[in-house]
Order: C-alpha cells, then sequence, then structure tokens
C-alpha cells in the first residue's frame, strides 16, 4: 500500500498561523475557525448534501487557515468556496444559486443574532424572519463572485493538493480490533466525536490513525470502559499514535465544549467577513498604541 | 508566460490545447488552457486532473509539468506526445491493426501504466485509445485525467457515467457505482482487441446495446453473477432485468491472427465478473510478454511502424531464456529498420490533442457496420 497521501501543516504554520500574524490571538482563531465549520456544517443540512462532501468541506477550510490570514478572506466565503469544491471532488456538486441562497439566510442570520446578542434575550420578540434576496439586487453576484474566487483561491494556495482522508472507516477498524463493537454506545459516541473534530484543525495536523485513537480515548473514558494501557501493552501503540497527539488531538475537542461569555460569541459574529476581521483589528491597535 | 504558444492542437468544450515551447529549455510541451466557467468556476474535470496527475510520476503517464493559474483562465503545462493511438492505428495499421511486436510492446506499456495509478490508488476511468497518447520514441503513456478519481479503503459509491461507452465494464454498464480498479483493466481488454484487429471490440449505441454486445461475444454470465453485479447496482424496487442467453464465442474466432498466448490475457482481462478479471500487475507477469513461443501463427504483412522500447519484460529474461530473447530482438531488427519510414510518417501533420482530453470534430467510427 504507497500512498493515501493527504497534507499535513507544517511545525512553521502550526507555530505561527497568518491569522495570528496579523495579530488575531490564537483562541479568537480557533473560534471563528469552529464558526466557520459550523455554517458549513448548516449549509450541507440546508442543501441535503452528503456528509462526506460536507466533512471535506470542513477539512479543506481547516487546511486553507495555514496558508492565509483571516484578514485577507472571510470565513463565511471560503467555507461557501470549500463546500463548492468539495461537492465537485465527492461527485455531488450543488447548484451555485442554490449554495449561496443558503449562505446568504444563514450569513444574515448570524448579522441578525449579532445585532440582537448585546439586548435583553425576549427571544420571541427579535425571532429571525428570512427575507430572499432581492431579484435585482446586487447580492446574489457579490456573492457568485465571491465564491468563484474562494473556490479559485483554496485551489490555488493549497496548491490543488486537495485530496482529504476521511476517518470512519478507520473508527469501524480500530473498534471491531478492540471489541468494542458490541456495545452500541461505544461507536456512536466515538463518531460523534469524529464529526465535532471536524469543527477544530486537527485533521489538518495529525494523521487519521491518531484522531480516531483520540475519540476512541473520549467516548471510552466518558463510558468508563478500561483499556490497556500499562506501559508494555498500550492500545494507541496498536495504531501507531503517540499518546502526546492523542491527548493533544483530544485538548482540541474538549475545548469545544468550553463555555464561552456572550461578548465571545458576539465578537465571532462580527468576524465571519473579513471586513469585520478589519474592523476587529483597527480596534485593537490602539490600546497597543497607548503608554 | 514561460511558454511559446505555437499551433492549436485541438478543441473542446471547455479546453483548447496548444503546441508550445519553453522560453528556457526549448524543450516542445503541451498547453491545455481550460476557461474558467463563471456558472460552474473550475472545471471539475480539471481539478481532478490537477490533483492526480501532480503526484502521478511515471513514463508510461503522461507527465504534468506545471499549472499555471491567472485570474480567467488555468493552463496546464503536459509532456508533448505526437499522436494517440486512434491515429496511430489508423496512420500504422494495417487496417488499424497494429503489428504483433507493436501491440505486444503498447499493451505492455498501457499495462504498465494503469498498475502505476492503481498502485497510487487512482482509477483512470476513461482508458480509450484517443486517452493514450504515443511519442516519437513509441512510448505510450495514460492521457486526459478528467475522469480519473482517487480511491480509498472503503468503497465509496461513485459516479456511474464513466468511460467511454465502449470501454466500459459490463458491471458499470448494470449500474454499479462500487466498482474498482478492475474497471481500467476492462477497457485495457478492449483496447488489446482493438490494437491486433484494428475496430473496437464492443460498439454498442446505448447502455443497454453495448451490454447485449458484450455478451453476444463472451456470452451471457449464469444466473448468479448477474444477480450479484446487478444487486450492487440497485436503484430501489427495481426488477431484475432479463438478458437473452448467449453462448460463449472463443476469442480465437473472434481475433483469429491473435496468438494462444495474447488469447489466454485477453480471457482474463475481459471476464464478466469484476471479481474475476485479472489485476494490471497480474497482467504484467502474464506469459504473453516473457514467452519465447513464435508470437502469431500468420507472419504478419507488413513492418513495424516504430520501434518498439525494450522492456525488461518479466520472468527470467535476460538469463537462460536465450532463444526467446533472441526472438524477441530479431523482431526488434526489424522494427528498428522501419524506424526512418516511421519518421517520415511522424512528420506529417496530426491532431494530436485528443489525448489531452479534446474531442475529434467528427464521429470516430461508423457503429453498425457489423
Amino acid at each position: 500500500m504507497s500512498t493515501a497521501l493527504y497534507p499535513l501543516a507544517s511545525l512553521v504554520q502550526i507555530e505561527k498561523t497568518p491569522s495570528r500574524e496579523d495579530g488575531i490571538p490564537e483562541e479568537l482563531e480557533l473560534d471563528l475557525r469552529a464558526h466557520g465549520c459550523k455554517l458549513i456544517h448548516e449549509a450541507g443540512i440546508l442543501l441535503k448534501q452528503k456528509q462526506v462532501a460536507v466533512a471535506t468541506a470542513q477539512i479543506l477550510f481547516q487546511r486553507f487557515w495555514y496558508v492565509t490570514s483571516m484578514k485577507q478572506f472571510g470565513i463565511g466565503d471560503i467555507g461557501m468556496g470549500a463546500l463548492y469544491l468539495a461537492s465537485k471532488l465527492e461527485e455531488c456538486p450543488i447548484r451555485m444559486r442554490d449554495l449561496i441562497n443558503v449562505y446568504d439566510e444563514l450569513l444574515r442570520r448570524d448579522a441578525h443574532r449579532l445585532k440582537y446578542s448585546t439586548g435583553p434575550s425576549s427571544s420571541s420578540a427579535h425571532e429571525f424572519k428570512y427575507i430572499p434576496m432581492s431579484y435585482f439586487g446586487s447580492t446574489f453576484y457579490d456573492l457568485k463572485d465571491a465564491l468563484v474566487v474562494a473556490e479559485m483561491q483554496i485551489l490555488k494556495r493549497l496548491g490543488f493538493n486537495v485530496n482529504v482522508v476521511l476517518p470512519y472507516g478507520t473508527l469501524v477498524n480500530y473498534l471491531r480490533l478492540l471489541g468494542l463493537t458490541e456495545r452500541e454506545d461505544v461507536p456512536s459516541k466515538a463518531w460523534g466525536y469524529l464529526n465535532d473534530a471536524l469543527q477544530t484543525p486537527v485533521y489538518a495536523l495529525y494523521a487519521v490513525p491518531t484522531i480516531v485513537s483520540a475519540a476512541i480515548m473520549l467516548a471510552t473514558r466518558q463510558l468508563g470502559i478500561a483499556l490497556p494501557s500499562s506501559p508494555e501493552s498500550c492500545w494507541w501503540e496498536l495504531f501507531d499514535a503517540d499518546w502526546e497527539d492523542v491527548w493533544s488531538v483530544a485538548g482540541y475537542i474538549m475545548r469545544l465544549y468550553r463555555e464561552r461569555t456572550p461578548e465571545d460569541h458576539a465578537r465571532v459574529l462580527s468576524m465571519v467577513t473579513k471586513k469585520g476581521v478589519r474592523s476587529w483589528l483597527e480596534d485593537q491597535k490602539p490600546a497597543v498604541l497607548l503608554p | 508566460m514561460n511558454y511559446v504558444q505555437l499551433e492549436k492542437l485541438g478543441e473542446g468544450t471547455y479546453a483548447t490545447v496548444y503546441k508550445g515551447r519553453s522560453r528556457t529549455t526549448n524543450e516542445i510541451v503541451a498547453l491545455k488552457e481550460i476557461h474558467l466557467d463563471a456558472e460552474e468556476g473550475t472545471p471539475s474535470t480539471a481539478i481532478r486532473e490537477i490533483s492526480l496527475m501532480k503526484e502521478l510520476k511515471h513514463v508510461n503517464i503522461v507527465r504534468l509539468y506545471d499549472v499555471i493559474h491567472t485570474e480567467t483562465k488555468l493552463v496546464l503545462i503536459f509532456e508533448y506526445c505526437e499522436r494517440d493511438l486512434k491515429k496511430y492505428m489508423d496512420v500504422h495499421g494495417d487496417r488499424g491493426a497494429l503489428d504483433p511486436v507493436t501491440v505486444r510492446s503498447f499493451m505492455y506499456q498501457l499495462l504498465k501504466g494503469t498498475s502505476f495509478c492503481h498502485e497510487n490508488r487512482v482509477l483512470h476511468r476513461d482508458l480509450k485509445p484517443q486517452n493514450l497518447l504515443i511519442n516519437r520514441k513509441g512510448e505510450l503513456k495514460l492521457g486526459d485525467f478528467g475522469l480519473a478519481r482517487a480511491f480509498g479503503v472503503p468503497v465509496n459509491t461513485f459516479s456511474n457515467e464513466v468511460v467511454t461507452l465502449w470501454y466500459r465494464a459490463p458491471d458499470v454498464l448494470m449500474g454499479s457505482r462500487t466498482y474498482n480498479t478492475s474497471i481500467d483493466v476492462w477497457s485495457c481488454g478492449c483496447i488489446f482487441a482493438e490494437m491486433i484487429s484494428g475496430v473496437p471490440l464492443f460498439r454498442g449505441r446505448d447502455n443497454q446495446d453495448q451490454l447485449l454486445h458484450i455478451m453476444r461475444i463472451i456470452g451471457t454470465p449464469d444466473d448468479r453473477v448477474l444477480r450479484k453485479i446487478a444487486t450492487e447496482g440497485q436503484t430501489e424496487g427495481q426488477a431484475q432485468k432479463q438478458y437473452p442467453r448467449y453462448p460463449k464465442i472463443p476469442f480465437s474466432q473472434v481475433l483469429p491472427k491473435a496468438s494462444p498466448q495474447a488469447l489466454d490475457l485477453l480471457e482474463r482481462l475481459l471476464q464478466f465478473d469484476p471479481a474475476k478479471r485479472i489485476s494490471a500487475a497480474e497482467a504484467l507477469q502474464h506469459p504473453y510478454f516473457s514467452t519465447s513461443q513464435p508470437m502469431y501463427t500468420q507472419p504478419t504483412p507488413f513492418t513495424p511502424a516504430v520501434i518498439a522500447p525494450q522492456y525488461q519484460y518479466p520472468q527470467g529474461q535476460g538469463q537462460g531464456q536465450g532463444q526467446g530473447q533472441y526472438q524477441y530482438n530479431s523482431q526488434h531488427e526489424a522494427a528498428r529498420n522501419a524506424a526512418a519510414q516511421a519518421q517520415l510518417a511522424l512528420a506529417q501533420p496530426q491532431i494530436p490533442g485528443a489525448g489531452y482530453g479534446m474531442q475529434y470534430p467528427q464521429q470516430q467510427y461508423q457503429t453498425g457496420t457489423r
């Protein structure tokens, strides 16, 4: 078996991502990545797109931010481009018009949430109602341009390295090997962790066996199932996974579930576009310059 | 751009191919210009072609040297080949049929390239004479990866709209979406037969007709096999189709010119049941490529057109098989003598754009002549 090659970020790219280089703090970048992936996920559901295409899009999206800063491209646009591209790669293409309609709704919903996020939480009073874009307006054409550019930029900046390997088959194999397929809750929990991990950068950082091991570790710990972990027989070594890496992947996943303040939420919502990112960065500047 | 654009070689729906010359090395290349469509962005054929061919470096696969990406277009720089196999057979063949030495050499190279793709987990999915390029040295190279796909361990469901009809495997014709490397092997078999006889082996008009053409020659398989393949391609609630029961016609009747070894290999390549089809790597080990037997029962009436490049055929060539070696080499001599002729023939203008994903202006074959 020769190649199932999928690119992973280099150490230099990990240590200093282009966005961090531009002044976006690590925590914020991770939240923005997660939000971009949630948008892809929601768009996928609204479009009834296959899960393989959605997962592929999320992985391409995560890779992209190791070569490009969020100051240059918005997470909304790139997410849309990634879903469009992944749908072609997985041979289930979607119509541009449908994708644009769906993203328009999602982005406007975000804008709406941002507007009412600071006020008192009277949810029923300010319920979001989507008004389709006007037929003669420029919204559609603007989004279409953004989509074509996003797709091309993903291809260009990733150097057409769009091969993605999804973890699900590996998970099934590993669970069989560990004899964990008897109970239904283990596979479904681990499967869930793998899906949640799509909102983190791990698929652009670690090999599939490592990520799958982390999902198994989290699932079995949560369910209180013991696996051989004494120094001479550690289960993860069976899969060529390094304990530190497994632990790190698990950390990325668990950080998704941490409580966020309403301010954190609002900040993410305000930075979905590159315009939002730029104005946030502008706002940060004076604070740095003060004595 | 680092390349001078020369004459146009061909034009298709989404790309134009030009001959080009590198400004730095003076090397002749093929430039495939892809127009970026505002309606659907970057064509998926181009995405597949670039992402897969970038990794596939092999003598029997057209090399993708470079990709130039501008605002409005995408230019792929390919290794230049004089012509495709279809054109080659028209020009050098005896009514399309190639001489045994050339057939063996091309078949070996075709299987080499195919097996390299499969080793690297790439399905070509569109092997046909128009997509196989032949260069001046007589090297055969797989081209046009616009329909190719990477495949992983768990078998995904793929599109079943692949492979030009005449070279399409029966399991794909029956709707299978879980096909594998075996679909390329089927196409190799069809091409093999076509090189020997000069005409495509199965020339159906549509999906169903194609399947009947296949069954008329290799016979209708038994119900168990049909049922197995049909369930893989099932669209829900579809009743199983009934097929006429055709007996198998021996390949020796279909291709009277072919040697027993060639027929045996063909038999293994063209198995109805994909699970029984030989792999490209196994096919390379077939005695057809290493035998010392006279290859063809009849002497061929004409000399080969281009020197068939010498390959290290497997199975003990070199030591202890002097007889076979000599035999093969003497045929090589004849080939070399014809080289001058070949050069002349190659000097004629051709349309080699086809293998880079171009269409010929007119329909290549007339159907229904048989």
